[in-house]
């Protein structure tokens, strides 16, 4: 169970730090304003600058909470984290699993892990619709649009 | 380990270009991937799909090509992804002079030592262009124009090649110069047209349209001897009645932009030999000449130590104008 | 007239046979690479591209021009399904159709977005056929300060309003801008903000933040929700398609105003998206019922759609007559038309009569030929809404790793798609608003550039966006719009003083 509190500190505290690399990162493209145009560095500074102030008054009013975040003290409850989780994991592990085994092994993998798992189809079912999505990306990207999706280290270890 | 892989490959080059080319000893088994180090439609872009088309017309390779545009950061995307397939002999990398001058000025996580250098396959030329009534009719007017310092002059990207003879200008002609970077030439020609910029120094491709609509004029191209015969632009004028820059009292030479193909780094002789082949046999055809007559390109083709010694000329010629402003990164 | 009787001649040349049977493959493979996020236009042109050489010129601009009606059609039919769109120019239409979608008007929202973007597309041709001189002289007054102006301009309709927290919308804002910053910049040539990655030198591409934020954020803030679209009715209707483009003429001012926006934004340099944005904003504030934006109001759906058209098609004007490309894909096509021996530029017009009047008139019909076939197809998709969640839940992710991935051959995009996902919930979850994110993602580097550009001209000095008329008014009317929500806000307070403030209670349910 996340309140709302926790979730706006998070990210006021996300984009408060994104604001500071911001920040820190133009200082090396230097910052000015002269007859000789404006230096590279000059509105990324601004803007970062402009994160880091906003981020901190939105940290602020997370602390303190105002009337209209008082209605609502629950962001998100622990069964809707569960949801979220169910969705979110899956596909990171396919994302994370791509560089291994390829885009289509990886997607048919990932199709038929959340079909067939929770049981939300048979089994034939879960398989056929895994392959189909596989074979319709090879169809359509490898082949149509000659886009080269990855093949994975395994493949490439195997020799294809 | 540099050296004697470039000097490998010359002789094998040069192997290929005597009498018996051995038939390279390696052959492509999997389908390869040209990079282009530009968004599409660039001239770079133009380049890698004409020879696509041209080795798949004539069969040149069994193996498919597919052409990839990797042309963030200026072409940056492009060389850093070259490097990071480094031992792959299945992307060919097509940019151009890009490639050693951009390290130079940027902190871009490449150099071109990175690469294993092919060809340098075509040459785009430089003109001064101004507005087509433009009160001045030479380069030797133009700098006496421009001695009140008040003249904008644009062109495609920062300190890059465009500004980089901006500088050679403003040296060579004693004169300052507001240097105004646009995204490409393309940009840049519409600019002067609408009157917002004094002249630029785009590539013939850029501008020949406009030339032929009347909108801007070149005053001279930057090359040792005026550029060969062609079809008329205009009514009266072709490619060749444009005088030479030094002929007209602007005393610089030559400047001219290559298109250059790299492999990757860690490739074996055998590799880079089959693409020198391979690029030697596309300039053979009648579609690459056609090519480049409708691109206003000048046909070269530098492999092997020639390329090598065009690299190192250029590259002190651009690291000196870099550190007279002061360009060259820490 | 003498532009009619030229189009007339045009007309003998598109309309034949195999010219007509070449629209119709292109407006097909359109609509299939427009539908895929991550394969754009600029794909499917430069995968034809090739194939054209042997052709004639005139046939070949005929193929591809079809394949970019297609290909827009097609944009915005992921973006109102999914909330995935394809397309920078599409994002505004997500606003108001993909509510109108998952409320069980797929049909409905798809045919309003089909028949405004037709209506527009051929204001644009209209324009394009009787001020192609005129238009293209107006492009050539924009210099760097005029096209500051512009993109301050859309920035201003879109942003002054209303909606989420104001310290919300500058904080989204102003990341957006940050990412449109990072990797080399134009000005300098310096690589900016890489955060020690060296790939990011490439920049962060729109797609794969859009992506991630719309595609990814939506599922989740779905999932979590467990808010399934209400179910469709399995009926293929037909009728409704008919009944909903006949609803229209309607909405004629609305219809009117966006493409007045979109032809405005595709003449000078602003392009599809900054029109669509502007458009929707301005309509927001102007409609009667601009308050339900957000909610599936079928003027949120006619403004963007009116406008992107209207703006792609007039972008092709400054292509042809000035040889600059408005679009991605004008660039490819601008390409395919130097290798065909010919060059864009003024002389086209005079040089190239048969090809350019030809073109012109395959607008005409190619817009017919793509909506005709677009609308055939709604129904089609409309029926992907039936698909259970659990199905189209994990499809939808590997639609978007797919292209993330395919924009630039990038496993680096997946996984910054990811994690613009997860921001992309946060966002939604806590009232921050994704539209200037975005907004500023696209045109905010653009705009940093035209200003810099300003101040290497001027020196330094401001005194560049007042320097002319033409400036003056552009800088002018873009503070009145930033303004005009402030002052009608003081008239109320004024009028009013006591008013109980009813606006914050709805101001955090429609945030777009």
């Amino acid at each position: 169970m996340i309140s709302r509190r926790a979730l706006e500190l998070a990210t006021a505290i996300l984009t408060g730090g994104f604001g500071v690399a911001v920040v820190v990162q133009s200082l090396d493209n230097g910052i000015g304003w002269s007859s000789a145009g404006v230096d590279a560095g000059t509105f990324p500074f601004l803007t970062g600058i402009i994160i880091v102030a906003g981020s901190l008054y939105n940290l602020a009013r997370g602390v303190v909470p105002a009337a209209t975040l008082a209605s609502v003290p629950i962001a998100i409850t622990s069964i809707e984290l569960r949801r979220l989780a169910g969705l979110f994991v899956p596909a990171a592990i396919f994302v994370a699993a791509i560089p291994l085994l390829g885009m289509y092994l990886a997607s048919a993998a990932y199709v038929f892990a959340v079909l067939a798992i929770p049981r939300h189809q048979s089994l034939v079912r879960s398989v056929v619709t895994a392959a189909a999505t596989a074979l319709a990306l090879y169809v359509v990207f490898e082949r149509m649009f000659q886009v080269s999706l990855p093949h994975g280290a395994l493949a490439a270890a195997l020799g294809f | 380990m540099r050296g004697t892989s470039l000097f490998l490959l010359s002789v094998s080059a040069a192997a290929l270009a005597g009498s018996a080319p051995a038939c390279a000893a390696w052959q492509p088994q999997k389908p390869i991937e040209f990079v282009a180090t530009a968004g599409p439609g660039g001239g770079t872009d133009n380049i890698a799909r004409a020879v696509q088309n041209i080795i798949t017309k004539y069969k040149l390779t069994e193996q498919p090509i597919v052409v990839v545009n990797k042309g963030g950061g200026s072409g940056a995307e492009g060389y850093v992804y070259g490097k990071a397939s480094a031992g792959d002999p299945y992307k060919v990398i097509f940019g151009t002079s890009n490639a050693w001058q951009q390290p130079l000025v940027s902190k871009v996580a490449f150099n071109y030592t990175d690469l294993t250098p092919i060809a340098a396959m075509a040459q785009d030329e430089f003109l001064l262009w101004v507005k087509q009534d433009a009160p001045y009719k030479t380069a030797g007017d133009y700098l006496k124009a421009a001695a009140s310092g008040e003249f904008k002059m644009g062109g495609a990207q920062s300190k890059d090649t465009d500004e980089v003879l901006t500088r050679m200008i403003e040296k060579v002609g004693h004169v300052k110069l507001t240097y105004i970077p646009f995204k490409s030439g393309a940009e840049t020609a519409v600019q002067l047209a609408g009157g917002h910029l004094d002249s630029h120094v785009n590539n013939p491709s850029e501008s020949i349209g406009q030339w032929r609509g009347g909108t801007q004029r070149p005053l001279c191209v930057f090359s040792p001897k005026r550029l060969p015969q062609g079809a008329k632009v205009t009514l009266s004028e072709g490619w060749s009645d444009v005088p030479t820059c030094a002929e007209q009292g602007l005393d610089i030479k030559q400047y001219e932009q290559p298109r250059t193909v790299w492999l990757p780094g860690k490739v074996t002789p055998e590799q880079a030999a089959y693409y020198v082949d391979l690029m030697k046999k596309v300039q053979a055809t009648p579609e690459w000449k056609d090519y480049i007559e409708k691109s206003s390109q000048i046909d070269t083709f530098l492999t092997g130590a020639d390329f090598d010694k065009f690299i190192k000329e250029d590259l002190e010629h651009v690291k000196q104008v870099a550190s007279e402003q002061g360009w060259l990164v820490k | 007239m003498d532009n009619l009787s030229e189009l007339f001649h045009g007309f003998t040349i598109a309309v034949t046979v195999p010219h007509l049977a070449l629209m119709a493959v292109g407006v097909l493979l359109g609509i299939l690479v427009g539908v895929l996020p991550g394969l754009g236009a600029p794909n499917g042109v430069s995968l034809l591209l090739p194939l054209t050489f042997g052709m004639q010129p005139v046939s070949a601009i005929i193929l591809l021009s079809s394949m970019y009606w297609g290909a827009l059609f097609g944009g915005s039919v992921t973006s109102i399904l999914f909330n995935i769109p394809g397309e920078p120019s599409s994002v505004a239409t997500t606003f108001d159709g993909y509510p109108m979608a998952r409320d069980g008007r797929p049909t409905t929202a798809l045919a309003t977005a089909f028949g405004s973007a037709a209506f527009g597309a051929l204001v644009g041709v209209i324009l394009i056929t009787f001020l192609a001189s005129w238009v293209a002289q107006v492009a050539l007054a924009f210099g760097p300060a005029e096209y500051f102006a512009v993109y301050f301009l859309a920035f201003a309709s879109f942003v002054g309003m209303g909606g989420a927290a104001p310290v919300k919308t500058v904080v989204a804002l102003a990341i957006g801008f940050a990412i449109a910053a990072i990797g080399i910049d134009t000005v300098s040539g310096s690589v900016r903000l890489t955060m020690g990655v060296d790939e990011l030198v490439k920049g962060v591409n729109f797609v794969v933040a859009v992506m991630g934020l719309f595609g990814i954020g939506e599922l989740l803030v779905a999932v979590e929700e467990e808010f399934h679209a209400r179910a469709v009715s399995s009926k293929i209707e037909w009728r409704e398609v008919f009944r909903t483009v006949g609803r229209l003429p309607r909405h004629s001012v609305a219809l009117l105003r966006s493409a007045a926006i979109g032809c405005w934004m595709g003449i000078t340099p602003g392009g599809p998206t900054a029109a669509s944005f502007m458009s929707y904003g301005i309509a927001r504030r102007f409609s009667r019922r601009g308050r339900y934006f957000g909610t599936g109001e079928v003027e949120g759906i006619i403004s963007p759609e009116t406008a992107d058209h209207a703006a792609g098609t007039s972008a092709l004007l400054p292509m042809l007559s000035l040889g600059i490309p408005g679009s991605a894909t004008a660039a490819v096509m601008m390409g395919g038309l130097m290798i065909w021996g010919l060059n864009p530029g003024p002389m086209l017009f005079v040089d190239q009569k048969d090809f350019v009047w030809g073109l012109i008139a395959s607008m005409y019909v190619g817009n017919i030929v793509a909506v005709a076939l677009v609308l055939l197809t709604v129904p089609v998709f409309a029926a992907l809404m039936r698909i259970p969640f659990v199905i189209i839940a994990p499809l939808i992710v590997i639609i978007c790793v797919v292209g993330a991935y395919s924009v630039s051959n990038s496993y680096l995009d997946v996984v910054m798609m990811l994690g613009f996902g997860i921001v992309g919930y946060l966002f939604k979850k806590l009232f921050y608003p994704l539209a200037p994110l975005v907004l500023a993602i696209v045109i905010g580097d653009k705009a940093e550039d035209a200003f810099r550009q300003s101040m290497l001209m001027s020196r330094g000095s401001l005194g560049i966006f007042f320097a002319n008329k033409l400036v003056t008014c552009l800088v002018v009317a873009g503070i009145a719009l930033l303004l005009l929500p402030l002052v009608l806000q003081l008239a109320r307070v004024w009028r009013k003083p006591a008013s109980p403030n009813v606006e914050t209670q709805s101001q955090e349910k429609v945030v777009i």
